[in-house]
């Protein structure tokens, strides 16, 4: 599905501050899968999703989506084929627009954006539908400005955005992290059940270990731009907690933190 | 009486035409937060092609359409300057209007048959047999005067001024219009739908400059001429219009921010009347101006925040 081949990724090369967060790496996943990201702070998930969707470019190697070669392809064109929720909960959504303008802005995702009028009010029943699972009542809000939302909201809302069109790809990173513990575990399981539904390949960074052991087929672990742990699954289901947390702290203390 | 009266025309006049550059502004400075300085060179543009064109009994309405077409034109390359080149926006509109000196020049002086080494024309004047929309149909229909008042001018230059704003109104809720807002709001999101974020804003571009290019077609018919110097001040004179309409009647919710751009543009102009009734001499007219949109600059950023009306 996606295939990273012996990318290179540095940043302010040249410089005093030159970091390489990848070097020669590679990393894949097939299709169907859904894969949970963990790794400590600065450790390259960022980056690697970045990569992935052309937010940034690698400064060697290649990038294949299904078997085509997407490097060179800019975000606008590679958002055709994948969806992706933030870690920062402004970058999903327009705040100065209503969660209704917002909708009907990704209903029309993968279409061409003429003079047709945008919002139909015939698709605000379904629009509410889709927000009335997130539980957090925004369905009743459909007027107010994203703006006004509070973070968690807004993550809700851009979770549902960026399921609202057919893609194969879905990024999510640590689209749960700005959530309070019980809009955290409503999210996760909405992320889930969308997941199952619409049988879309998963590539999920999260800081919570428990999220990662439970949900998806994979899980990886990220290292100062290494993949130190890749389990899938039944070797992923047999994994503990206490396992995970011991490579975490064995990670950290080998590097003296 | 007959002074303030006569003002009073001048004002509602001026600020219905500006009022149109002001809404071009609209889109590209308030909407996609982008300084445009080409219109600088676009209101000329579009005053000496219409003039050009009429002189030669080309159809008015034809004539207001090649300048708004030029004006998007202009407006595009701004755009693929700072898109496409990774110009920044300030030296786009540098670059193009200073570009549309020497093309407004040429255009002027070898449109009216002069030598562009030599002898020439550079002022283009509308001569008294030739069509304007004020002489041609439907504001023929209107009494050209009453009760002292240009009736017609004033009438016909509002009604162009309701029709921009309709238009832009009724384009910014079609799917192109509000990818546009959602450009000037969040360039990630528009990137998530799949577009370019680029291409909207040459579009917003392009429609800002044709909306300059419409305004100076009016004043040039409005004046009876295009002359050189007709687009200094330009800038300012949108910008404040803006910012004045949007601050002042922000707060009113049900009112359209195109409304409050129309209103801005006549309370603009209104200043300026009332400095020429007091005597002041029209020299000092360009000094009001800044001294103006300093004003509005200062109470837009005390009572409100740059989208706030956005919405
Ligand atoms: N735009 C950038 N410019 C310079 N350095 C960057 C940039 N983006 C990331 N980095 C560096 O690359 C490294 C990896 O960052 P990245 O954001 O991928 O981490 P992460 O694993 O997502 O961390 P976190 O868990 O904190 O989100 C860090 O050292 C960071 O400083
Ligand atoms: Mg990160």
């Amino acid at each position: 599905m996606i295939r990273l081949e012996k990318v290179t990724k540095r940043f302010n090369q040249g410089t005093p501050d030159e970091t390489e967060v990848f070097s020669c790496f590679d990393f894949s996943v097939n299709s169907g899968e859904f894969v949970s990201v963990i790794g400590s702070n600065g450790s390259g998930k960022t980056t690697l999703l970045n990569l992935i969707c052309g937010s940034l470019f690698p400064d060697s190697g290649k990038i294949y989506l299904n078997g085509a070669d997407i490097t060179p392809l800019p975000e606008y064109k590679r958002a055709k084929k994948i969806s992706r929720v933030f870690q920062d909960p402004k970058a999903g959504t327009c705040p100065h627009m209503t969660i209704l303008e917002n909708m009907a802005l990704a209903d029309h995702k993968n279409k061409r954006f003429g003079l047709g009028i945008c919002v139909n009010k015939k698709r605000t029943a379904f629009y509410r539908e889709l927000l009335s699972v997130c539980g957090m009542g925004l369905e009743n809000r459909m007027e107010t400005p994203v703006g006004s939302l509070s973070g968690g909201q807004r993550q809700a809302l851009a979770l549902v955005i960026a399921n609202m069109c057919e893609s194969e790809l879905l990024i999510l990173d640590e689209h749960t992290a700005a959530l309070d513990p019980k809009s955290s575990e409503t999210i996760m399981g909405l992320t889930d059940r969308i997941v199952r539904e619409k049988k879309i390949t998963t590539l999920m960074v999260t800081h919570n270990l428990n999220h990662a052991l439970r949900y998806g087929h994979r899980l990886v672990m990220f290292h100062e731009g290494q993949n130190v742990f890749d389990r899938s699954g039944e070797e992923k289901e047999k994994t503990s907690l206490d396992e995970i947390l011991n490579i975490f702290n064995g990670i950290s203390i080998e590097k003296g933190c | 009486m007959a002074a303030f009266l006569s003002t009073l025309e001048v004002v509602l006049e001026d600020g219905f035409v500006y009022a149109i550059l002001a809404m071009g502004y609209y889109l590209s400075y308030k909407i996609l937060d982008f300084p445009d300085l080409s219109v600088e060179g676009t209101v000329l543009s579009g005053g000496v092609i219409f003039s050009l064109l009429v002189s030669r009994q080309v159809n008015p309405w034809l004539a207001m359409l090649a300048a708004l077409v030029f004006g998007g034109f202009a407006g595009s390359i701004t755009g693929i300057l700072h898109v496409k080149l990774k110009i920044r926006p300030l030296l786009c509109g540098i670059l193009v209007s200073t570009a549309l000196i020497s093309i407004n020049l040429v255009m002027a002086v070898a449109g009216q048959g002069g030598d562009i080494s030599g002898e020439g024309l550079s002022t283009v004047s509308i001569g008294r047999d030739a069509p304007t929309i004020l002489r041609s149909f439907p504001f023929d229909l209107i009494p050209y005067q009453a009760g002292g008042v240009n009736l017609r001018k004033l009438v016909g230059f509002l009604l162009v001024a309701v029709v921009v704003k309709v238009l832009i109104d009724l384009y910014l809720k079609t799917k192109s219009g509000m990818l546009l807002r959602a450009t000037g709001d969040n360039e990630k999101f528009v990137c998530m739908l799949a577009k370019d974020p680029g291409n909207s804003k040459i579009l917003g571009l392009a429609i800002g400059n044709a909306a300059a290019a419409l305004a100076g077609s009016l004043i040039a018919q409005s004046r009876g001429n295009a002359n050189q110097s007709m687009g200094l001040g330009m800038v300012i004179i949108g910008l404040a219009s803006l910012i004045i309409g949007i601050s002042v009647l922000g707060k009113i919710r049900f009112l359209k921010p195109t409304t409050m751009v129309i209103a801005g543009a006549v309370i603009y102009q209104a200043c300026l009347g009332v400095a020429a009734l007091l005597g002041v001499p029209s020299a000092y007219n360009k000094l009001i101006m800044a001294a103006l949109f300093t004003a509005a600059l200062v109470a837009s950023g005390r009572f409100g925040n740059r989208k706030g009306a956005l919405v």
